[in-house]
């Protein structure tokens, strides 16, 4: 039983290993035989070897040497502004919305609506606004993150079961506290899943908002890297955007997981 | 809310402590889509002494359970009155805490955690708190499962803990609504008589809900009978078998046959 669980424990963390060992295998199988032109796609140890460049490198040792540090520092720094942007409005609002029906019935609709309205459209407008760089970065991971943590925190505020709210209720607890110490922990799971996702979509979004000429970024790395023809950069921004990402939603989950019994004690 | 529940003998006498809960002439209608109301409760007049164990019983849709929410303030009644105390009360209160059938335990706290959370906001150190909390902790039994989460503990646990969770908050009067109808009849036995012992031990007014004629019988100093359409008050039964009761004699059979024609 025992030895059982250990193997079976051991398959779920080599698990999500297996997609990304598969394709870098397959990637490498096939740009060694030189089925598809470089241009194409870049053998993986130029990829490597370009990946090396751009984090270790002084500056000055070739194209892109040495910029990675602060094209992390920009992108995260927008990044985080923009989601963090969508978190203050978007769970309070979710919150209040999931409760009160007028509230709900004044935003419900709007917000539906202008979810439907893909985040490129507002690139344009965003751009007149507020220029090239940082604020039409800002306003466009803010604006997506919104959305997905709006809906889950009105979605878990709503759907949290009466009965725990009248329990509160006739313990004496008021308003205020009954909205801390009920309210927001039995939607946690709701308002994990919205801040999960909109960490995701605020790094899709930081790329666009980053493909207008801002001068430095993940994002900037990657459009001018394009114009250069240097493919195997824009593979080596692509990789660590996802990996920064996958950081990011693992650094959250376990932010909220320190800080909320709830966050931790429910599944 | 700084009275406390005093220990009383066995030398009870329901008869002449003073009323606790008043009903009076309480009615509830839904409205319905077609027209017109559904009446639900009917003109219900009824008084709770202190330290009485009222059971009741009637049958589903006779309206019990919508009694016991508007008794606890959550929800009102469309005529009529509710007094606690002399006092008319028409909020949830501490004064007046339920037990219901459904798990109503915060998932995210454990044992501990949830019979801690009426506590905290009262004028009470944490030490006395705690002490509190060990006190009905190992009141209800369940002093190893303290730090568990109730979705780790069975059934009967987790309704010990509902129990704990208000009894620690000393109410006025003790709601419960058909909170052992969901276990299984050994785990309703243990929790019949855990219930009697917190009774005979803290000696709080309770107002138990139940369709089971055998738990209002083995329960009960007086069992009200409800009839449905509209829910009213059919008959207002004494049962004086001596306590503690047994489930196999005479008297106890010949109180529930006699309880069980009435209603039909």
């Amino acid at each position: 039983m025992n030895r059982l669980n250990s193997t079976s424990g051991r398959l779920n963390r080599l698990l999500p290993w297996f997609l990304p060992v598969v394709s870098f295998l397959s990637w490498f199988a096939v740009s060694e035989s030189g089925m598809v032109p470089t241009y194409l796609l870049p053998h993986p140890k130029d990829v490597l070897a370009a990946a090396s460049t751009y984090i270790f490198s002084e500056a000055g040792q070739g194209s892109h040497a040495g910029r990675f540090f602060e094209d992390l520092t920009a992108s995260t720094i927008r990044v985080m502004s923009g989601f963090g942007l969508a978190v203050v409005v978007g769970i309070p609002l979710g919150i209040v919305s999931g409760r009160v029906a007028l509230v709900n019935g004044m935003l419900g609709m709007t917000v539906n609506a202008l979810r439907a309205v893909p985040g490129i459209s507002w690139l344009p407008l965003a751009m007149v606004w507020f220029g090239i760089g940082l604020k039409t970065t800002v306003f466009l991971v803010a604006l997506a993150a919104f959305f997905p943590i709006y809906l889950n925190a009105e979605a878990g505020a709503r759907q949290v079961s009466p009965i725990l709210l009248q329990a509160g209720a006739m313990m004496g607890v008021n308003r205020l506290r009954g909205t801390f110490a009920i309210l927001i922990p039995a939607a946690m799971p709701h308002i994990i899943t919205g801040l999960r996702l909109g960490m995701g979509i605020s790094w899709a979004y930081l790329v666009l908002g980053e493909l207008t000429g801002v001068s430095n970024g993940l994002g900037a790395v990657i459009m001018d890297a394009r114009m250069l023809g240097r493919i195997d950069i824009i593979v080596v921004g692509i990789i660590l955007i996802a990996l920064i990402g996958r950081l990011c939603d693992l650094g959250l989950h376990q932010l909220l997981r320190l800080s909320f019994k709830s966050a931790r004690r429910m599944p | 809310m700084t009275t406390r529940l005093r220990i009383v003998g066995t030398g009870r006498k329901p008869e002449v402590a003073p009323v606790v809960l008043e009903i009076q002439r309480l009615s509830k209608r839904f409205g319905t889509h077609g027209s017109g109301d559904a009446g639900v409760l009917k003109e219900i007049s009824m008084k709770a002494r202190r330290g009485e164990m009222i059971c009741i019983l009637g049958r589903s849709g006779c309206g019990k359970s919508t009694l016991l929410k508007i008794l606890a303030g959550f929800m009102p009644p469309s005529s009529g009155l509710v007094r606690l105390n002399g006092n008319p009360v028409s909020r949830p209160g501490p004064d007046r805490c339920v037990v219901f059938q459904e798990d109503a335990l915060f998932p995210w706290l454990t044992v501990r955690e949830n019979i801690a959370f009426g506590l905290k906001g009262r004028k009470m150190d944490r030490g006395e708190q705690q002490r509190e909390v060990d006190r009905f902790v190992s009141l209800v039994g369940l002093t190893d499962y303290g730090d568990y989460l109730p979705q780790e503990i069975s059934g009967g646990m987790k309704q010990r803990v509902s129990l704990a969770r208000v009894l620690i908050l000393q109410p006025e009067v003790l709601l419960m609504d058909e909170p052992f109808a969901a276990l299984d009849a050994q785990t309703r036995e243990e929790m019949q008589n855990l219930l009697l012992y917190l009774w005979e031990k803290l000696s709080h007014t309770v107002l138990f809900v139940t369709h089971d004629v055998n738990e209002a019988v083995l329960l009960a100093d007086r069992i009200i009978l409800f009839e449905k359409e509209p829910g009213r008050i059919k008959k207002d039964i004494k049962i004086s078998l001596p306590r503690p009761r047994e489930k196999s004699t005479e008297g106890y059979f010949a109180h529930c046959r006699s309880i069980t024609s009435e209603i039909r």
